[in-house]
């Protein structure tokens, strides 16, 4: 490959070259180090609210921050989740992430399926595929308004159905690329093979390419329970009553709120984090891909 | 599976070959099969912006909607809409900037094999799984000017903290919302560019190594260039991102102290579910559409003109 020397400003070239050389060849020592302040600078504020919702006020409140030694209480666990809501919020995001997450499973790989193994005309497919993505790309800002107008003349305001419903919606541009990604790595030949043995075309679906690509699926899913959990504007604009709060929505109306309890808040917040932080070490290997759908990789 | 695959080669060798893909009845299953993506794609994405159209198209007087352009002609002397713009813009122009160079510094420094690496991936992954609402009470807690970890670290080594007061000050706020969110998303940043960087292949280093540049000469002509594709995927979503903020702002400062970091999510939301004015509300959310539109637009036009070129 040859090299084009297009530099103006020599001499300024030079010293930033000089710099980066360093930089390059320094960097074998620095690479512990820095990997260290890095996890450090990631992990610490996580670990500061862990140690806040265990422990006691008196503690909390302590300056300098006690980062290690204080006694560790449940008690902001049982207040947040026996005597304040936050336990039926957690049941809320529960029902509303898993049944939206299976919703969009169902629909979506049906219709990944057809976009990759199913010729249509006029190469609908990849345009198709282009439009299901970008439904997605929209501000949700945007949609917020008329989605609750929808809701409300359909009565669902207040009600986990509305965001199922929803839900199942924003996930479904995600698993329909996901799964077609997925679809397409998977030689043809493994199912025509099925169906030369009398197998229909969704017999082969199920019987041959489900199997194959299982881990992506189970990978799809997770990202969508761990979309459903997060999401924030659509549950704050369409539930406001304690029934039909999902965990976001009930943590963020008691940080908002005079007084602040923050032992519970953080006892409210690790709840919400740790099914998440599961979630995304099973997920690992696919999350690049995921997050940036597909875009990098292929 | 191997087997299979030999078994049908020899199949296919034999002249016993078929072909699947002549069933008449493919395109229809296709439609089937689509269906029920497309009615839940038109019912919850379409039609919502028709919607919205004709909301910022109407305005109400007296309980009678009429057709007008008043909301789109509002927009341009709300004092309030103007700053907020200016702010979204501020914010996405910083975060973007910051995200990027860090995300980039780590994914090179820290891109060869050793030991701790999975380790260090995983750590990272952390922040941006996170709902962002336990985000913010996290740098809530963090920056809380009394018992906060960052004040109180600050005056652990000798430092007056009194005027540091965080998301409550009007200068600090919008450093706060920005620093949490480079928190946040660098990871993300970094992990679009390792991927990127590993999917370099070896030769072109290997020529430059001949050819005797410098590290630096070969940082600007081969890293550079060949990672162009994921560091445009990686700004394209991030500034998609950050022009539609919402949800942390909301929870660390709701906008405030006052008005100095509202953005127009947030002004959106206040116009349409505080004071009901649904109207000003699409016709203002229309301009962030287009916003968000023109500049991954302008994304994607790079992108392929890379990929053809």
């Amino acid at each position: 490959m040859p090299f084009r020397r297009a530099h103006n400003n020599w001499r300024l070239c030079l010293r930033l070259e000089d710099l980066a050389q360093a930089g390059l060849t320094m960097r074998r020592h620095l690479q512990y180090p820095l990997l260290l302040a890095v996890l450090i600078a990631t992990l610490a504020p996580i670990y500061w609210m862990l140690t806040i919702s265990l422990k006691r006020e008196v503690d909390q409140f302590a300056v300098p921050p006690r980062w290690f030694s204080f006694t560790p209480t449940l008690e902001h666990y049982s207040d947040a989740f026996l005597n304040r809501s936050f336990g039926q919020y957690l049941v809320t995001s529960i029902i509303v992430s898993v049944c939206s997450t299976f919703c969009a499973l169902v629909i979506g790989t049906l219709a990944a399926y057809a976009l990759a193994r199913l010729k249509m005309p006029g190469g609908l497919n990849r345009k198709l595929s282009l439009w299901i993505l970008s439904t997605r790309m929209f501000p949700p800002i945007v949609t917020a308004v008329p989605l609750f107008l929808m809701m409300r003349d359909l009565q669902l305001l207040n009600t986990r159905l509305s965001l199922i419903i929803l839900y199942t919606g924003f996930n479904l541009p995600f698993v329909v690329w996901m799964m077609r990604g997925f679809f397409v790595e998977v030689p043809r030949e493994l199912e025509e093979a099925a169906m030369v043995d009398g197998d229909t075309r969704l017999g082969a679906l199920r019987r041959v390419l489900l199997p194959l690509v299982a881990p992506g699926l189970a990978a799809t899913a997770v990202f969508c329970l761990i979309i459903s959990w997060n999401e924030f504007l659509f549950a704050l604009v369409l539930t406001q009553t304690d029934a039909a709060m999902t965990l976001p929505v009930g943590i963020a109306g008691r940080v908002t709120q005079y007084e602040i309890k923050w032992g519970v808040m953080s006892a409210a917040g690790v709840v919400a984090m740790l099914p998440i932080l599961v979630f995304a070490m099973v997920v690992q290997r696919y999350l690049v891909r995921g997050l940036s759908l597909g875009a990098v990789k292929g | 599976m191997p087997r299979l695959r030999r078994f049908l080669n020899a199949a296919n060798k034999k002249g016993l070959g078929f072909r699947v893909s002549g069933f008449g009845s493919d395109r229809t299953l296709a439609y089937l099969l689509l269906a029920p993506t497309l009615f839940v794609l038109l019912a919850l994405s379409i039609y919502p912006l028709v919607h919205a159209i004709s909301l910022s198209l109407q305005i109400t007087s007296g309980g009678a909607a009429r057709w007008s352009l008043q909301n789109f002609g509002r927009l341009f002397s709300d004092q309030f809409f103007l700053a907020a713009l200016s702010h979204t813009l501020i914010y996405a122009l910083s975060a973007l900037t910051l995200e990027f160079l860090l995300g980039l510094a780590l994914a090179v420094l820290l891109n060869r094999q050793m030991r701790g690496r999975t380790f260090l991936r995983a750590g990272m992954l952390a922040p941006m799984m996170l709902p962002t609402v336990v985000v913010g009470v996290i740098w809530r807690l963090m920056l809380n000017p009394n018992f906060g970890a960052v004040n109180g670290t600050l005056k652990g080594i000798g430092l007056n903290t009194t005027a540091l007061t965080w998301t409550s000050s009007p200068r600090l706020a919008m450093l706060s919302v920005i620093v949490v969110d480079v928190w946040q998303w660098t990871p993300f940043m970094f992990l679009i560019l390792l991927a990127g960087l590993q999917a370099i292949p070896q030769e072109p280093y290997e020529a430059a190594m001949i050819d005797g540049s410098s590290g630096w000469q070969t940082f600007r002509h081969v890293t550079l260039p060949l990672l162009k594709p994921a560091i445009l995927v990686g700004l394209l979503l991030r500034t998609m991102d950050l022009l539609r903020v919402f949800d942390q702002v909301f929870i660390l400062t709701e906008g405030g102290p006052g008005f100095a970091t509202e953005t127009i999510s947030l002004y959106i939301y206040r116009t349409a579910f505080r004071f009901s004015n649904f109207g000003y509300a699409a016709a203002m959310s229309f301009v962030l559409l287009l916003i968000t539109n023109i500049i991954s637009a302008f994304y994607i036009r790079i992108l392929q003109a890379r990929e053809s070129g």
